[in-house]
């Protein structure tokens, strides 16, 4: 009888011993190759790739590379601060644009109801299912006639990316089904339009997700490598950061510009990996919430 | 200041789902009338559409006699109190009371005379500072009424606003709402699936069924005088006991023989069967449990019990005849000695029998009241 | 037969019985489902020809019964309404059509002349010769320039052609709407009831007409940059717009089906495109599959690795995985790609410290490779293109799962174990057919998201290597080799009847999972 207890417990001690191990070692499988980036960044003996981890001479030239660097001296900017520049700006107007556009989409979707409202969920699903970029040449060539591209893709980009977020609206409809309908008929047997509905009741209660959308709406832009490549092509001023790192990495540039790669690298991750955290709350809240209910 | 008159109404869900028909109702300026029903009856529906949340289909309602069919809910100045409260979560209790005067824009000052003034009278003047989530049903529920009350609205709605409540807070709104309502000069349209909210609160109850209006009346009335077995049987609790027996005449006098016990259907039920001229029939024969009587002398129909429940001041006897109809029995248990109430246990053979003019008779067929 | 046994005779079976009898009963099924699935679509057409009928006799009654003024608006768009008061709506129809008519004469009705894209001519550079003064009177000299002669541009033609046409079917779906508000004034004045003016018609759209308000913005954003290019690019496919055609110099011309029909010829041997084609649609299902299942289940075992009862320092552990997914994609996915390559960290650490030599030893790499080939060898790639994958995928499944995990009633785990399940049979029993039921949609966006994931494969391999014929490469996606034909080989025609088929694939799945899986429909015990 007292043998029982004491075998339970210890069973539960393995187990648990067992769950740190993994989970230990998947955390070193997850970090390593951040920590190699990081690490690369500060390595100053060589700037092509190498087969170990911690620099042997320590030093910021590659900060001081990225900083100072330009292909051409016609640029106004070092090419890395211009692709910085670029993808903040893009980003920033993003994170503002979509948010409006998710938010009009979803609450037209979820609480108002006219007619044609199933079909155009529909329509919006059947145009999901082609391949994004399926457009793009003709995308590109409108854009080019509007003077949007290369030099111009900035304002290109964020034309482009507002104009399509609409499609997205499906986290953000997910959490506005949860919020009771009787709110929307309260506010408005209390003398409030549909309008004031929205932005004095399902505004302020869609805090999270909200938050969620300009997050991801902030990050997107920082990772968009093919739109942004056809629209910009060719023309460095017009690159955003991955597009610009991207061409680091062509067999002729990696040896002279891995290291700097890695402190690009660095320098797009810390600040949006530090705001990431940040927000982590919302983010998880939007991801549980919404992407599972579809 | 309203009365509210619907016209044929009639709401049909994607073209053929029919949640309300033939809806004809004068509500007058100040009178408090409940919708009853069981669930899916269109009940809901009905208060929706006077509300405005819901397209009427066919039909009119008109509000203090405008048209508001083709108006906005808060053009029709209504106000409404639903079941899961839809107090705004963001909102502090006074903001949420002062949401529709904002609105309109009045001035703070009234806003804040009328919001502690609402307050008082619902005796939540001490968390009007709290966010609903830190306050109990009971406590959301005076909220969502208070925040009705501060409009001064023509019509106050109510859809089914103490559901959500346990059995004893129940009780205690119900006797506030009564009170409430002698302080609000309003005309009050009440939706409940509850009958005993129905009799205490109504000046007139409608009672509904599939979409249909089966009974409008006041208590008194649709308690005593139901025009359908689904009234007689909706209204009372415990429910109708249903007999199927016959009506026979001998004499000019009518009787009727449930179980082969020969009972007369004497005073005011025999003369009106006399006075419809009715003949010998099958007919369906309601008896309230209250209107069952124990015959202590051996007399009436032979029973078995099957359940005694003590209910404190009364005891409901469920108890089955010869042939297996199962029968209720309402006796108040001051009328039994104590040795009569030791007696009644389970598989205790029971003598019952009741008065003519406690029967109530329906066409086994219609279901249609004979008498009236 | 199987088919009619009763749930209670069902219940006796015994496990295998049981599925013995599901799989029948399903493959006895798909006939009926199909027709089913038949019987919709057709539905859905004759409810289509029917609406569109029933609009055409509205027009002609509405014709009929009108008055002068409706039967007018006919013509003049928006004068039922103004003749009837209502100033706003009239005016907005009439200038709609105004513009309508300038359109196209101006440009509309030009573009869509040449959209049959035939008689057009090309730009070309021709030698002229010019007069040029010179200094002496009387006497003049030639020379010749080289001169452009700007002549038509087919993309473009087929850009503005298709943008006017559906500014045609927008016109007439706005005459179609003048006609029903004309009639509908006529009959309000008819029945003396109000009509609404331009001031509460703009008030409604705050409130009642609301829904247009919130969606004109992004419904004209998407129909402009997401819907009128795919139409164009679907018309591309019906069109030989490549590398030998691309306008202005080269003008290319519709050539109906002969697009598609290079795709389902077969039998030319290995290098021909339908082949091509097939191999990479595998490959992009197989890894849908994997890229798919792996990341979820992986996700679910560490977030249930997390969860598990007396495991300390959850949201460190947590934290840690959700930390990568604030880095940008490209960043970590390039860094892991240059990892990995010949020359990169592990291959030159594998070097240097001899384990290279050692595998050559005992024969586990060819002594012709200097480095573990990574991304070189096909099927080595495609496994670390996998295995990558849940590395960068694990961490979102993982919170994804954590969500539904802890949403499952913990009761349900209580009475399994006063029931007597031990951990793997609770976990088979209740944790997977709770979660397959509550996250059998995301599976199947996620499944066509992976058929359509770019960056993954792009940045890693860009889907070499390239041993495939029409540079297609060995793990190059559907989507990838549909980039590259695009971007480098300019082969338009091809790309577009690629996007088309991933499109057919995409929808069939989806259409065959929501329709004929059983498992989407009985699961819904768990509700």
């Amino acid at each position: 009888m007292s043998k029982k207890p004491s075998s339970l417990r210890r069973n539960r001690i393995a187990a648990n011993t067992a769950v740190y191990v993994l989970l230990t070692v998947m955390s070193i499988v997850w970090l390593v190759p951040f920590f190699c980036i990081l690490m690369q960044s500060f390595r100053c003996e060589s700037t092509w790739m190498v087969g170990y981890i911690l620099p042997q001479k320590w030093g910021l030239d590659n900060y001081i590379y990225l900083f100072t660097h330009k292909v051409s001296e016609n640029n106004a900017l070092p090419d890395f601060v211009q692709w910085y520049l670029n993808t903040l700006i893009v980003a920033l107007a993003n994170a503002v644009c979509q948010t409006i556009m998710v938010t009009l989409m979803s609450y037209g979707l979820s609480r108002l109801r006219f007619k044609g409202r199933k079909l155009l969920m529909n329509a919006m699903l059947v145009l999901g299912m082609f391949p994004g970029f399926l457009s793009m040449i003709i995308l590109y060539y409108i854009l080019k006639s509007l003077g949007l591209t290369q030099s111009g893709a900035v304002p290109g980009l964020i034309l482009v990316y507002a104009a399509s977020s609409g499609m997205g609206y499906y986290v953000f409809k997910g959490f506005l089904d949860t919020i009771p309908k009787s709110l929307d008929e309260a506010a408005r047997c209390d003398g409030a339009t549909r309008f004031q509905v929205l932005y004095k009741v399902i505004l302020p209660l869609s805090k999270p997700i909200v938050i969620y959308t300009v997050l991801t709406a902030f990050m997107a832009p920082w990772a968009d490598y093919i739109f942004a490549s056809y629209i910009a092509f060719g023309t460095s001023s017009g690159y955003n950061v991955a597009v610009g790192l991207y061409s680091w990495l062509t067999k002729d540039m990696i040896n002279n510009n891995f290291t700097a790669f890695c402190a690009g690298g660095v320098c797009i991750a810390v600040p949006i990996t530090i705001l990431f955290m940040c927000l982590q709350k919302y983010y998880v809240e939007g991801v549980t919430g919404g992407a599972v209910k579809g | 200041m309203a009365t509210v008159k619907l016209t044929n109404v009639k709401k049909v869900y994607d073209k053929h789902v029919v949640a309300v028909q033939d809806f004809n109702l004068e509500i007058a300026d100040k009178e408090f009338v409940v919708f009853v029903g069981p669930s899916g009856c269109g009940k809901s529906t009905t208060l929706r559409m006077i509300a405005g949340l819901e397209d009427i289909s066919e039909g009119t309602v008109e509000i203090d006699g405008t048209v508001v069919n083709d108006l906005e809910p808060r053009d029709r100045d209504i106000a409404m109190v639903f079941q899961n409260y839809a107090l705004y979560p963001h909102l502090t209790v006074f903001e949420n009371m002062a949401f529709a005067l904002r609105l309109k824009k009045m001035p703070n000052d009234v806003v804040y005379q009328k919001v502690t003034e609402a307050a008082e009278i619902l005796g939540i003047t001490q968390y009007l500072t709290r966010k609903p989530r830190a306050l109990s049903g009971g406590q959301r529920q005076r909220v969502a009424i208070g925040r009705a009350m501060v409009r001064d609205a023509k019509v106050f709605l109510m859809d089914e606003p103490l559901s959500n409540l346990d059995a004893k807070l129940r009780n205690q709104m119900r006797a506030e709402i009564i009170l409430l309502r002698q302080k609000i000069n309003s005309t009050f349209i009440y939706v409940t699936h509850d009958q005993t909210e129905a009799m205490t609160l109504g000046d007139r109850i409608v009672i509904m069924k599939d979409g249909f209006i089966q009974q409008v009346g006041t208590p008194t009335e649709v308690f005593d005088t139901p025009l359908n077995l689904f009234v007689a049987e909706f209204i009372g609790a415990p429910k109708m006991n249903i007999l199927k027996t016959k009506l026979t005449k001998e004499g000019g006098k009518y009787y009727v023989n449930p179980f082969g016990v020969k009972i007369p259907v004497d005073g005011e039920k025999g003369e009106l069967l006399a006075q419809k001229n009715c003949g010998e029939r099958e007919v369906t024969l309601g008896v309230r449990p209250e209107h069952i009587v124990l015959a202590k002398d051996g007399t009436g129909i032979p029973c078995t019990l099957e359940v005694n429940e003590m209910m404190g001041s009364e005891l409901h006897l469920h108890v089955y005849t010869e042939d297996g109809t199962r029968i209720i029995v309402r006796v108040p248990t001051l009328d039994l000695t104590h040795e009569e109430r030791a007696a009644l246990v389970a598989g205790a053979k029971v003598n019952i029998t009741f008065e003519g003019k406690v029967m109530h008779f329906f066409d086994p067929e219609t279901e249609k009241n004979l008498l009236y | 037969m199987a088919n009619k046994m009763s749930d209670l005779e069902y219940l006796k079976l015994n496990k295998f019985q049981r599925m013995l009898h599901n799989l029948v009963s399903f493959i006895l099924s798909i006939p009926s489902r199909l027709v089913k699935l038949g019987k919709t679509i057709w539905g859905a057409i004759k409810a289509f020809c029917l609406a569109v009928a029933n609009e055409a006799k509205d027009i002609l009654l509405t014709f009929v019964h009108g008055d002068w003024k409706t039967k007018l608006s006919f013509l003049v768009m928006g004068f039922g309404n103004l003749a009837r008061g209502q100033i706003l709506r009239g005016l907005l129809f009439l200038l709609f059509e105004v513009v309508f008519i300038v359109y196209m004469v101006l440009y509309g009705g030009y573009w869509i002349g040449k959209l049959s894209l035939t008689g057009l001519t090309a730009t070309t550079t021709q030698m002229v010769t010019v007069e040029t003064g010179t200094n002496i009177p009387g006497m003049s000299s030639t020379t010749t320039v080289e001169q452009t002669v700007y002549g038509d541009n087919t993309l473009q033609i087929l850009i503005y052609g298709t943008l006017s046409l559906a500014f045609v079917l927008c016109f007439l779906y706005t005459w179609r709407v003048n006609v029903k508000q004309a009639k509908l004034a006529q009959e309000y004045k008819q029945y003396g009831r109000r009509l609404k003016k331009g001031s509460e018609d703009m008030k409604d759209l705050l409130d009642r007409q609301f829904y247009k308000t919130v969606l004109a913005l992004p419904v004209l954003g998407i129909t402009l940059f997401t819907v009128m290019p795919i139409v164009m690019m679907i018309m591309v496919a019906f069109t030989n717009y490549d590398y030998n055609h691309t306008p202005p110099q080269n003008l290319f011309a519709w050539v109906g089906l002969d697009n598609f029909n290079q795709l389902f010829t077969w039998g030319n041997g290995s290098s021909t495109f339908s082949a091509t084609f097939g191999e990479l649609l595998c490959w992009t299902l197989i890894w849908a599959f994997f890229a798919t299942f792996t990341n979820y289940f992986l996700g679910m075992l560490i977030a249930m690795m997390i969860n598990k009862k007396g495991i300390k320092f959850k949201k460190m552990w947590r934290g840690i995985l959700v930390l990568t997914i604030a880095i940008p994609q490209f960043i970590s996915l390039l860094y892991v790609s240059k990892m990995f390559a010949d020359n990169g960290l592990i291959n030159q650490f594998l070097q240097n410290h001899g384990i290279i030599d050692l595998l050559h030893q005992w024969g586990w790499l060819s002594e012709s490779y200097t480095a573990i080939p990574f991304w070189t060898d096909p099927t080595l790639a495609k496994i670390m293109v996998i295995l990558i994958n849940i590395w960068i995928g694990v961490p979102y499944l993982m919170l994804i799962t954590t969500g539904v995990l802890m949403n499952i009633p913990a009761d349900l785990y209580e009475s399994a174990r006063i029931d007597g399940a031990n951990a793997f049979q609770q976990y088979y029993k209740i944790t997977l057919p709770y979660m397959l039921f509550v996250t059998g949609p995301y599976l199947l966006t996620s499944f066509t998201g992976n058929m359509n994931n770019f960056n993954v494969i792009y940045l890693l391999t860009g889907g070499a290597p390239y041993t495939l014929s029409n540079s297609a490469g060995k793990t190059d996606l559907l989507i990838t080799w549909l980039y590259r034909l695009t971007v480098t080989n300019n082969d338009y025609k091809t790309a577009a009847v690629i996007g088309i088929m991933v499109f057919v694939v995409v929808a069939c799945i989806s259409l065959v999972v929501y329709n004929l899986m059983p498992s989407m429909k009985n699961e819904e015990d768990f509700q």
